[in-house]
């Protein structure tokens, strides 16, 4: 992970004011930096979306393409996850430098919908055990500030919502093969329910207490982080500890509670934000990559 | 994606058998009741452990453990001079781990080329363990912790957790704790410490909240969680006590394996004779 310098005053510097809910840029410690989010910036994907949170910027594309299902579950499509580090982000990532922090993101990825309510997975079968749609989302690191899972999450949720995937028809042709027909009107498609996505959390331990949204600085004063991601009930599918210290108990049950909340709090104003550029149509404003 | 170009596969078309069975292999275990090998729900009832330290001659420190039917072995060596000079570090050692399956250790067969879960296994075999050396007692080295699992037979992680912690020990590298790691699996309001893989990979009749699998590594004598990994969906506080409940097995655990670590000490040198 790109790292920051930190001289021992300032760790101290920052640990004080932790300890006081104070933190370098003012927030407190369960405050989540300037998020901005835009939806459908690739015209080439099925749905895209772009997340700048402080420094930290991450672009989601997702592709939608008809393949086979899995052999042991016929009845329903899947979602395969790419994370690439750009070499833009820093030079520690160039050529094959960012290749160990993209699996580890994306493993986690996997984990974090590996269960049966995050995305209807059958919704995405077009015939069982023939066709499926595999949507194929790869995400893009192009600048790294800290708190890559949060922004990660919070893209992917606003791409699949953005997500159209053309209707298809199965028809049998004369031989009685069948075959695939795309829907003539390009505006028919479906969209998929994000309601259930979970959005992921990093909490960096810090001295006694934990912050939420760390940057750069404060996780080189860290020794250890919890990530949890948290669906809009409450429910936790995947926590996951990083770094290479350790964490009593107590702190672990209070982060994964502090973790539920921050992270309960995030989706609704999420949805409606999405939902509201959503029903601007053409008239939203766009502001691409150079705003 | 790598492919294998060393190794002649058969056809790239091959599936296993049990695809093509009658009745479709989809177990579906009870929800209540008692587990298919008598072991009880809702209490840390782990299956017995078998441990021995100094099984492979030629690593600095080995350990074998058996649990059940899973099977697998480790091999530590170092602390050695750092292969590549520019990832050196002065100030403290580096710890490498690397976890492979042998292709036939699971149900369905794997392949040779670490897949990305072999990768995030290893991850999570370096994130539990490195809070318990003492890296900074190996300034410029370098400790490899190689996991070979022999058998899967469910809650390969934990295993491979604690028993990495004794070859290391078995070493004589210095650490501040035994790891010990202990997995359980939640499946809707009951769960089953240490399950065996038809237990941890079935698809339950309950379909609703927490179901999930969770494996928490443990340093006992510092009271301190070096490595912590759930998916599923559970609740919080179902999360919560299914970490008390691992950490529980854990301490189950503690006392076979320090006495594992014992016995090979004494058997590696024995105490001097009484004159």
């Amino acid at each position: 992970m790109a790292t920051a310098q930190v001289s021992e005053a300032e760790k101290v510097y920052i640990l004080h004011g932790i300890r006081e809910d104070l933190r370098v840029d003012g927030r407190g410690c369960e405050d989540y930096r300037h998020m901005e989010i835009e939806t459908d910036v690739v015209s080439n994907t099925d749905g895209s979306a772009k997340v700048t949170l402080g420094h930290t910027a991450v672009l989601v594309g997702i592709k939608a393409e008809i393949g086979k299902p899995r052999p042991m579950i016929p009845n329903e499509g899947y979602l395969e996850f790419f994370v690439d580090c750009s070499a833009n982000a820093t030079p520690e990532f160039e050529g094959r430098g960012g290749e160990e922090l993209g699996t580890e993101i994306s493993n986690t990825l996997y984990k974090v919908f590996n269960n049966k309510h995050s995305v209807d997975l059958q919704s995405l079968c077009i015939s069982p055990g023939e066709h499926c749609w595999v949507l194929y989302v790869d995400v893009l690191l192009l600048q790294c500030d800290g708190n890559l899972y949060d922004a990660t999450s919070v893209a992917i949720k606003a791409a699949l919502f953005s997500t159209k995937i053309p209707r298809v028809h199965i028809s049998t042709d004369d031989e009685g093969g069948k075959e695939i027909e795309l829907s003539d009107d390009p505006y028919d498609c479906m969209r998929i329910q994000v309601e259930n996505v979970p959005c992921i959390v990093t909490l960096c331990k810090v001295g006694h207490r934990h912050v939420v949204d760390a940057t750069l600085q404060e996780k080189a004063c860290s020794v250890a982080s919890l990530i949890i991601s948290v669906t809009h009930k409450g429910t936790v599918t995947c926590t996951r500890k990083v770094g290479g210290g350790s964490l009593d108990p107590e702190s672990v049950f209070e982060m994964t509670e502090a973790g539920k909340r921050v992270g309960k709090a995030l989706h609704a104003p999420l949805m409606k934000l999405l939902q509201h550029e959503e029903s601007l149509g053409r008239k939203t404003p766009k502001v691409g990559f150079l705003g | 994606m790598p492919t294998d170009t060393k190794r002649v596969r058969g056809p790239e078309v091959s599936q296993s058998p049990s695809l093509f069975l009658c009745h479709p292999a989809a177990v579906v275990l009870p929800s209540q009741g008692p587990r298919a090998d008598g072991r009880q729900r809702d209490q840390v009832d782990v299956r017995p452990v078998f441990v021995r330290c100094g099984l492979v001659s030629q690593a600095k420190g080995s350990a074998y453990i058996e649990a059940g039917n899973t099977k697998l072995m480790c091999c530590v060596y170092g602390p050695r001079e750092t292969e590549r000079k520019d990832e050196t570090d002065m100030k403290c050692g580096r710890l490498t781990t690397d976890m492979r399956f042998a292709p036939f250790s699971c149900p369905e067969r794997g392949s040779w080329i670490q897949g990305s879960q072999d990768k995030d296994f290893s991850l999570m075999l370096h994130e539990s363990l490195q809070p318990a050396v003492c890296l900074h007692k190996y300034p410029r080295s370098q400790i490899e912790v190689n996991v070979m699992v022999l058998e899967n037979s469910g809650s390969v992680l934990a295993h491979a957790v604690t028993c990495a912690s004794l070859a290391l020990a078995d070493a004589g590298i210095e650490m501040y704790d035994l790891v010990l790691s202990c997995s359980i699996r939640q499946d809707g309001s009951s769960y089953m410490a240490d399950p065996s893989y038809e237990e941890e990979n079935y698809s339950s009749s309950v379909s609703g909240e927490n179901q999930g699998r969770l494996t928490v590594a443990f340093l006992p004598s510092l009271n301190q969680i070096s490595g912590l990994q759930s998916d599923g969906e559970m609740t919080q506080e179902t999360l919560t006590a299914g970490v008390r409940a691992c950490i529980e097995g854990c301490y189950k655990l503690y006392p076979v394996v320090q006495q594992a670590l014992a016995k090979a000490v004494r058997k590696a040198a024995p105490p001097p004779s009484e004159s």
